[in-house]
C-alpha cells in the first residue's frame, strides 16, 4: 500500500464522517419535524383554537394559551423594539468607535445567548414581588428583555451595511445628524431591521422559563395585564407533564403550531435578509 | 502662485483658502494649503494618488466634521467668513456649498423624492410649487426629459450615468451658491460622462465649481483654473490653458506629460 | 495682484436667514434623538447590572446562611430546608460538557460538509435546514425528548451500552443503569442537537474568511480535503471555532426547558451519565413557584446567580475569542 494510498483511505473516511455528520444533523431536525406533525396535526382543528385549555378528562382548546401568547408578545415587541434600535443606533451612528459602545456591545452580546430563566427570576424579583402577584405585565417585560438584544446586534449590523456615502450624500444637503439616521439610514436598512424584529418574535414565541413565574398561567381568557395570563408554551410545559392523554394531546398541537410560526418567521426573515443583500 | 487676470481686472474670490493644514489622527494631509476659488468659474484640482485633492475638497464644506479623528487647522473664506471658525452652522453651510460625490447616492427613494427631500428641507412649499422645483431642479441637470414619465420610479432604477446627474439636481435644488464635484465621472461610462461634463459647464454660469478629477484631459476639457496638489502640498494654482501648456514647476510639468501618475 | 473678496454673498441674505430659520427647526430635536439613543444604549448596561444586583441580593439569605458549604453540598431538601447546589452544578456542567463534546466533531464537521464538500445547488438549504435546529424552541425539544427520544434510548440503547460496559472496570460505573431513558446523557445529547448549529454556523463563517489562495496552494500540491482542512483551514480559524465552541457551551449551560423535561429531577451527584440528575435551570423551573419561604426561595436566586455568573464568564472567553478573529478578517 502506498503512502498515497494510505493517505486517499484516510481522505475518503473524513469525508465520509462529514457527511455523515450533516446527515445526523438533518437526521434530527427531520424527525423532531415529522413527531410533531404526527402528534399535533390531529389537533388542528378550529375547536382548538376557538375553546379555552380544558380540565382534565374533557375537551378543549388552546384559545386563551394563544391569546394570551399574542398579547404578551406583542407588548414585548412593542416595549422591546424601540429600545433595541435606539441603542443599535447609539452603536452605529453615534458612539460607534467609543470605548462605551465597545462596552454596550460586549455586555449586549452576553445578554443575547444568557439563560433566560435568569431573566424570569430578574423580573420576578423587580416587578411580581413588590405587586405581590403574578401578572401578565411581568410576562411581557422579561419577554422584552429578551427582545431588547436581539434588536440591538441586528440594528447595528444592518445600519452599517448603509454605506457611509449615502450618509454623506444628504448630510451634503444640510440635513442634520439625527435626520440623516431617521430618513435615510432607517429607510436604507429598512427591510433589515425588519428581519431583527421578525427573528426576535421567532424567539420569544418559543420562550417558556421567563414566563413560569412572571405571567405564571391561567386557566380562563383573560385581557388584564394586571394578572396571570395563560401563554402557549407554559400550558404546553403544564399539559405535557401531567398524566392526562387528552391534555398531552393538546400538548403535541400547541407545539407544533409554536414550531410552525418560529419555522415561517425565520423564513421570512430570511428571504427579507437575502433581498437586502442582492440590493 | 496669486494667478493673473489677462485683462488686469481684480478677480473676485469666492472662496479663500489660508494655510490650511489638515489631520487624519496624527498624520498630515495638507500642508499649509493657499489656494482660491472664483466665483462662476470652474476650478479643477488634479495631482497623483493620494495628494489630497479630496482631502482639500471635502474640506470647503466641512464634510469631515462627520468623522471625529479627523481636523482641520488654517482658514476657510466663503465670502469674508471664515467657515472653519467654532460657532459655524455646518448645515447652513452645506445649504451654500453642495457636494456631489464619486458613486452616484441615490436616495433609497423615488426620483421625484430624492429631489423633493432637499427642497422640503428648507422651505415650506405647496405641492404645485415643489412639482415646479423639482422640474427646474431635473431640467437643470439635463434628466427632466428622461425621467419626466416616470418621477415616481426608484432612484436606483435609472443607470449610472442618470442617477449621477440625479444627485446633480438634488444639489442644484436647494440652490447653493458653490457645487463641490470629488470625481463625479470616474464611476460613469464615456456618453454619460461626457453629458456630465456638459452640464458642469452649463452650471458654471450660476454656480461657483470646484471639480477634483484624476483625468487631466477633463481637467483641460472643462476647467478654467487648475490647481495641482503633490504630496498634501499645493505645488502650483494657474489658469488651466497656461498651466497645461507652460507649468511653472518641474513636478506639474512632469505629472502632465505622464512621467508619473 | 491682490485677490479681492466678495464681501456680499452673491445670494439673497434672506435667503440665507429663511434657511437658518428652517435649520433652526431641527436643533432641538437633533440633541434629544441623540440623547435618547444614548439613553437606550444605557439601559442595556442598566438591565444587566439590574440582572446581576438583583440576583446577588435575593441570594443573601442563602448565602448568609450555607455560604460556601453551598457549592459542594449534595443535599437538597425543602422539609427539612437544608439547600446545596453541588448536584445541579454538577448536572449543568456534565450535561454541558457532553453536548459540546458530541457537537464539536459534529458542527464542525458540518462546517467542512458545507464549505468544502457539499454540491453548490444543495449548500444554501442545507445551510438553512442546519440552522432550523436552532430555532426549534427548547420545549419542543423537551417533549420529543421525553415522549420519543427517551423511550427509544431506554428500550433499544441503553441496555445495550450498559451490557457492553459492564465488565469494564472504572468505565462500567459511568455508564451505570438501570435503564431510565431520561438521564444525563439523554439532557446532554438533546443539548448537543441544539447546539450544534452554533458551532457549525460560526465555523462557517471563520472557514470563509480563509483566502481562497491558501487553501487553492495547498489543493494546488495535491493535498486532500483532510489534509488541507487539518493543515491549512483549521489552523488558521482556530480562534474562531473555539469562539463557537464557548459560544455553544454557554447556551448548553442555560438552557432550560429541553433539559427539564428529560434529566429526571434528582438531586443527586452520580457517576453514571446514565442516572437522572438536574441542573440549576431545571431545579429552577421546577421548583421555583411552588417553594415556600424565604430560604427555599434564597437557595433558588443563589442557583440562578451561580449560573448566571458561569455563563457569563463563559459567554465573554467566547465574545473575546471571536472579537480576535474578527479583527484578524478586518485586516
Amino acid at each position: 500500500m502506498t503512502l498515497y494510498d494510505a493517505r486517499r483511505r484516510k481522505n475518503m473516511i473524513y469525508v465520509g464522517l462529514c457527511y455523515a455528520a450533516s446527515a445526523f444533523g438533518l437526521v434530527w431536525l427531520a424527525w423532531i419535524l415529522g413527531a410533531l406533525i404526527f402528534k399535533g396535526s390531529a389537533g388542528l382543528v378550529p375547536a382548538t383554537f376557538t375553546q379555552m385549555t380544558p380540565p382534565p378528562g374533557s375537551a378543549g382548546g388552546l384559545f386563551n394559551a394563544i391569546t394570551g401568547s399574542l398579547i404578551m408578545s406583542i407588548a414585548a415587541v412593542a416595549l422591546g423594539t424601540p429600545i433595541g434600535i435606539l441603542a443599535g443606533t447609539y452603536l452605529a451612528e453615534y458612539g460607534s468607535g467609543s470605548k462605551l459602545a465597545f462596552v454596550v456591545r460586549f455586555i449586549n452580546d452576553i445578554l443575547l445567548s444568557a439563560p433566560s430563566i435568569v431573566i424570569g427570576l430578574f423580573v420576578y424579583q423587580i416587578v411580581v414581588v413588590p405587586m405581590g402577584h403574578f401578572s401578565a405585565l411581568a410576562g411581557m417585560l422579561a419577554l422584552a428583555i429578551i427582545v431588547i438584544p436581539v434588536v440591538v446586534r441586528t440594528t447595528e449590523d444592518m445600519l452599517r451595511l448603509v454605506p457611509n456615502q449615502l450618509r454623506e450624500a444628504s448630510s451634503a444637503l444640510g440635513l442634520p445628524k439625527s435626520m440623516v439616521i431617521q430618513k435615510i439610514a432607517y429607510k436604507a436598512a429598512r427591510a433589515g431591521l425588519t428581519t431583527g424584529v421578525l427573528l426576535a418574535i421567532a424567539r420569544i414565541s418559543g420562550e417558556t422559563a421567563p414566563l413560569l413565574f412572571t405571567a405564571l398561567n391561567n386557566q380562563f381568557f383573560a385581557t388584564n395585564i394586571n394578572a396571570p395570563m395563560a401563554s402557549l408554551p407554559v400550558v404546553i410545559f403544564q399539559f405535557a407533564l401531567s398524566p392526562y392523554a387528552d391534555w398531552q394531546r393538546l400538548a403535541w398541537t400547541g407545539a407544533l403550531i409554536i414550531t410552525m410560526t418560529v419555522l415561517a418567521l425565520s423564513i421570512v426573515a430570511r428571504v427579507l435578509g437575502r433581498q437586502r443583500t442582492k440590493s | 502662485m496669486i494667478p493673473t487676470n489677462r485683462a488686469g481686472v481684480d478677480l473676485p474670490a469666492k472662496i479663500l483658502v489660508k494655510d490650511l493644514n489638515f489631520f487624519y489622527g496624527d498624520s498630515v494631509a495638507l500642508k499649509t494649503v493657499n489656494m482660491s476659488v472664483y466665483a462662476n468659474s470652474v476650478t479643477a484640482i488634479i495631482g497623483p494618488s493620494g495628494c489630497g485633492k479630496s482631502t482639500l475638497l471635502r474640506v470647503l464644506n466641512r464634510m469631515y466634521d462627520l468623522y471625529p479623528k479627523q481636523r482641520a487647522e488654517g482658514e476657510v473664506l466663503l465670502d469674508g467668513e471664515n467657515i472653519l471658525a467654532p460657532g459655524q452652522d455646518v448645515n447652513l453651510l452645506r445649504a451654500r456649498v453642495g457636494m456631489v460625490f464619486q458613486k452616484p447616492t441615490p436616495f433609497p427613494m423615488s426620483i421625484y423624492e430624492n429631489i423633493a427631500f432637499g427642497v422640503k428641507l428648507y422651505n415650506k412649499v405647496s405641492k404645485s410649487e415643489l412639482d415646479g422645483r423639482v422640474e427646474k431642479a431635473l431640467r437643470g441637470a439635463a434628466l427632466w426629459n428622461e425621467v419626466k414619465d416616470k418621477l415616481h420610479a426608484s432612484g436606483l432604477s435609472l443607470s449610472g450615468g442618470q442617477q449621477q446627474r440625479l444627485c446633480i439636481a438634488r444639489t442644484v435644488a436647494i440652490e447653493p451658491e458653490v457645487i463641490l464635484f470629488d470625481e463625479p465621472c470616474s464611476a460613469l461610462d464615456p456618453i454619460s460622462t461626457a453629458k456630465v461634463e456638459e452640464l458642469i459647464d452649463e452650471l458654471r454660469e450660476k454656480y461657483t465649481i470646484a471639480i477634483v478629477t484624476h483625468s487631466m484631459q477633463q481637467a483641460a476639457r472643462v476647467s478654467s483654473y487648475t490647481a495641482f496638489m503633490y504630496l498634501g502640498e499645493l505645488l502650483e494654482f494657474d489658469e488651466t490653458t497656461k498651466m497645461f501648456t507652460s507649468p511653472d514647476k518641474k513636478q506639474t510639468q512632469d505629472y502632465i506629460t505622464g512621467r508619473f501618475g | 495682484m491682490v485677490d479681492v473678496m466678495v464681501r456680499a454673498p452673491s445670494v439673497d441674505e434672506s435667503t440665507i436667514l429663511d434657511r437658518a430659520k428652517a435649520l433652526a427647526r431641527f436643533k432641538l430635536g437633533n440633541a434629544f434623538f441623540h440623547v435618547l439613543t444614548f439613553s437606550a444604549a444605557i439601559t442595556v448596561l442598566v438591565l444587566l447590572s439590574g440582572v446581576i444586583l438583583s440576583l446577588a441580593i435575593g441570594s443573601i439569605p442563602a448565602i448568609q446562611t450555607f455560604g460556601f458549604g453551598f457549592l459542594v453540598t449534595e443535599v437538597w431538601n425543602p422539609v427539612t430546608d437544608k439547600y446545596g447546589a453541588a448536584a445541579a452544578i454538577y448536572g449543568t456542567v456534565v450535561t454541558s460538557l457532553i453536548a459540546v463534546v458530541i457537537a464539536i466533531p459534529v458542527g464542525v464537521g458540518i462546517a467542512i460538509f458545507l464549505s468544502e464538500l457539499c454540491p453548490q445547488p444543495l449548500r444554501q438549504p442545507i445551510g438553512i435546514a442546519i440552522e432550523l435546529l436552532a430555532g426549534i424552541p427548547s420545549i419542543i425539544y423537551g417533549i420529543w425528548g421525553l415522549f420519543i427520544f427517551a423511550p427509544l434510548l431506554q428500550q433499544y440503547v441503553e441496555p445495550g451500552v450498559i451490557a457492553f460496559f459492564g465488565p469494564i472496570p472504572g468505565l462500567n460505573r459511568v455508564f451505570e443503569g438501570p435503564p431510565y431513558g431520561i438521564g444525563v446523557f439523554t439532557a446532554g445529547f438533546i443539548l448537543a442537537i441544539m447546539v450544534l448549529p452554533f458551532i457549525s454556523s460560526i465555523s462557517r463563517d471563520v472557514f470563509a474568511t480563509v483566502p481562497p489562495v491558501l487553501k487553492e496552494s495547498a489543493y494546488g500540491l495535491g493535498f486532500t480535503t483532510r489534509e488541507v482542512v487539518g493543515h491549512v483551514v483549521i489552523p488558521y480559524t482556530r480562534t474562531g471555532i473555539i469562539g463557537g465552541v464557548m459560544l455553544a457551551l454557554g447556551r448548553a449551560l442555560g438552557e432550560t426547558m429541553a433539559v427539564t423535561f428529560v434529566i429526571g429531577n434528582a438531586h443527586r451527584v452520580s457517576t453514571s451519565i446514565l442516572a437522572p440528575g438536574t441542573t440549576i435551570s431545571a431545579t429552577i423551573a421546577n421548583e421555583f413557584t411552588e417553594a415556600v419561604g424565604t430560604l427555599y426561595t434564597s437557595a433558588l436566586v443563589e442557583l440562578g446567580l451561580i449560573l448566571f455568573v458561569i455563563t457569563f464568564i463563559v459567554l465573554a472567553i467566547a465574545r473575546y475569542m471571536l472579537m480576535r478573529i474578527e479583527q484578524k478578517g478586518a485586516h
